[in-house]
């Protein structure tokens, strides 16, 4: 299944997934604290140079993933300067255009895999109140197993509808789909059952 | 016959089914977010596995955001999702699934007119109580703005909540057994 | 050896398994009886995977219900229908999930599935996703990922229904090769005639047991004569 790691290579593929996750958190703190729109500034400059650093197609992948943005921050900015507070109002989008940037970038350069594999080791502290990484294991499987044969389903269904209708099918899809998920958790629990389910010796 | 997988497959399942609710057609809207049947998801995922359940498929479900898998509607994922005004709203999903369980629980009346109620309360008012504060924190109280853009949103949420109570009505009546909420 | 004491499973108020007692030492034991008889469901409840009403399984002397980890060496099971029985998208990930539930590490339970698969011939499937093979085709990814576990029981709820006349054959080769106890479910008395016991189910109850010679013929007569009546 499709995640958003970029296909394009950077340097940062290579860094360990904590790492990365430990600068980001860094940087976002001192996002927050800077009230400066001048600082802002030239952190998101710093943050453009970065994607750019890394090609100018990775720059365009990173730059539609602002996209849905745009609107909010438009919104605020306008907002703040009808309120008179302009400077206030390019503080609050540069921040959150350049942390949400930052966010992405560990996103796009580490693989579904890695961060997988990062998650259970943050949980593994756990097994010593008896709590076993494996039941997250096994459901994040599940989920990534399942949604793009939901997905298909539910196109199916949704062809099906528009064979015998003019109306749009989402809202008529939805309880059979339901129904079909209902069933498959059904299966699936049994199919899981048989071979040692959450009891099974497989360790993530 | 409920055993420990049936309650993870479930758990998994639903936050599959949400995924996939906010990847069918949608109701594009100017502000980038389309209007999807996501939340649908999130109230279904409170009324039909109940409190517990339900908050950990949805917890299961923003995870997986976080990991960079692009499962919010309209295709958006990753980390940048929980830094960016929206994020109350995505971090409110299984605060809202499990508010529209424990009512649900509760509510000893008809499971479709509680699911109606609980999706209301959960679906709606906690998410919105969650998602406005979240905008209010990362806009550094941009309050009124964010309650104007997020207002054209609740139209399309109060359709959902009837449509939450039609499928748990249809639920009870064809698999009352996977109506966990009320077993 | 395996052990049923008063087994009674019940779908909502439906009973469909009633106080079946039974002990089951023979090599291979074959199921007959109508649709919705119960045989799917006695099949499930050998394997541990449904917790019945009332009653005890052993297989072995291990509690296949309660016991997971030990059952998983105790009994396999081919679902009838592979759909339900396939979790993971391709077949190398089905079959290498069941052998690392059973402790195996990462390298050997790749090893043992490309195994597998060499054994029947179908070293080029490792990489296929499971969506593009056809039914029957499913149906022997289900059956290689159960041998893989190599269980001393395994339950075959009708094996064959999809499958071909040279794969049914083959399989059949091979199945009465295994060393491991068999209990095959099926409508095809053929298949049986020469198994050690054949039970017949029916409503929920075993109506007859015995050798396959004895319970057969008057099985087939039943269902002949029965054609007029049948109900689903
Ligand atoms: N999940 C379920 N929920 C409710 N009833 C069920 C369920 N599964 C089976 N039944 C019912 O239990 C009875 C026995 O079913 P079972 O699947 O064991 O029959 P079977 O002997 O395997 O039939 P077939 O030859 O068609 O495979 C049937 O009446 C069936 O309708
Ligand atoms: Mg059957």
């Amino acid at each position: 299944m499709l995640a958003l790691t970029s296909d394009i290579h950077t340097p940062l593929h290579n860094w360990r997934a904590g790492v990365k996750l430990g600068l980001l958190s860094i940087a976002i703190v001192t996002l927050y604290l800077l009230k400066s729109p001048v600082l802002l500034a030239g952190a998101a400059g710093l943050t453009a140079l970065l994607y750019r650093s890394f090609g100018a197609k990775f720059a365009a992948q990173g730059l539609r993933m602002l996209k849905p943005l745009r609107f909010f921050l438009g919104f605020i900015l306008l907002w703040q300067v009808i309120l008179g507070d302009a400077a206030t109002g390019f503080a609050i989008v540069l921040r959150l255009a350049t942390a949400v940037s930052l966010a992405n970038l560990v996103t796009l350069s580490t693989r579904l895999d890695d961060l997988i594999d990062l998650v259970i080791w943050l949980a593994s502290p756990a097994r010593f109140i008896g709590l076993s990484p494996k039941p997250l294991a096994l459901s994040i499987a599940l989920v990534v197993r399942f949604v793009p044969v939901l997905l298909e389903r539910a196109n199916h269904m949704a062809d099906a509808f528009r064979a015998r209708s003019t109306k749009r099918p989402t809202f008529y899809i939805i309880l059979p789909l339901i129904v079909s998920v209902l069933e498959d958790a059904d299966h699936v629990a049994l199919a899981l059952r048989a071979r040692g389910g959450l009891d099974g010796a497989f360790n993530p | 016959m409920q055993t420990k997988e049936n309650d993870l497959v479930m758990i998994a399942l639903f936050a599959a089914l949400v995924a996939v609710l906010g990847l069918l057609p949608a109701i594009p809207m100017p502000w980038g977010i389309p209007v999807t049947a996501q939340s649908l998801g999130v109230m279904l995922a409170g009324a039909v596995l109940g409190a517990k359940r339900g908050g950990l498929s949805m917890l299961l479900f923003i995870g997986l955001v976080a990991l960079g898998l692009p499962l919010l509607a309209g295709g958006r994922g990753g980390l940048g999702v929980f830094v960016s005004p929206t994020a109350g709203f995505v971090v409110g999903f299984p605060v809202a699934a499990f508010v529209t369980g424990v009512v649900m629980q509760n509510l000893r009346i008809d499971a479709m007119v509680a699911s109606g109620i609980a999706s209301l309360i959960g679906g709606i008012v906690v998410l919105y109580v969650m998602g406005i504060g979240g905008f209010w924190m990362l806009t550094d109280k941009g309050l009124m703005a964010s309650i104007t853009i997020m207002a054209t949103y609740i139209p399309g949420d109060l359709v959902k909540v009837v449509l939450t109570a039609i499928v748990v009505g249809a639920l009870v009546k064809a698999r009352p057994q996977s109506l966990l909420s009320r077993q | 050896m395996i052990q049923i004491q008063s087994l009674s499973c019940q779908y909502g108020d439906k009973t469909v398994l009633d106080t079946i007692t039974l002990e089951l030492t023979q090599a291979r034991v074959g199921i007959v009886g109508r649709n919705g008889s119960g045989k799917s469901t006695l099949a499930r409840a050998f394997s541990g995977l449904i917790r019945p009403e009332q009653g005890r399984i052993l297989i072995n002397g291990i509690d296949v219900l309660n016991d997971r980890k030990s059952s998983l060496s105790a009994v396999g099971i081919l679902f009838q229908n592979p759909d339900h029985q396939i979790i993971f998208p391709t077949v190398e990930e089905e079959i290498s999930f069941g052998l690392r539930q059973l402790g195996h590490s990462k390298a050997d339970a790749s090893t043992k599935t490309d195994e597998t698969l060499a054994n029947f011939g179908k070293s080029d499937w490792a990489k296929r996703p499971v969506s593009t093979l056809s039914q029957g085709q499913r149906h022997l990814v289900c059956l290689m990922s159960v041998l893989a576990m190599a269980p001393s029981v395994i339950i075959l709820d009708e094996p064959f229904s999809g499958l071909d006349i040279p794969t049914t054959r083959a399989l059949q080769k091979r199945l009465n090769q295994l060393d491991q106890t068999l209990i095959h479910i099926t409508h095809d008395p053929a298949m049986i005639a020469d198994y050690d016991r054949v039970l017949w189910i029916e409503g929920g109850k075993i109506i007859a047991d015995g050798a396959p010679e004895t319970v057969l013929p008057e099985y087939l007569r039943v269902m002949e004569a029965d054609d007029a009546g049948a109900h689903l």
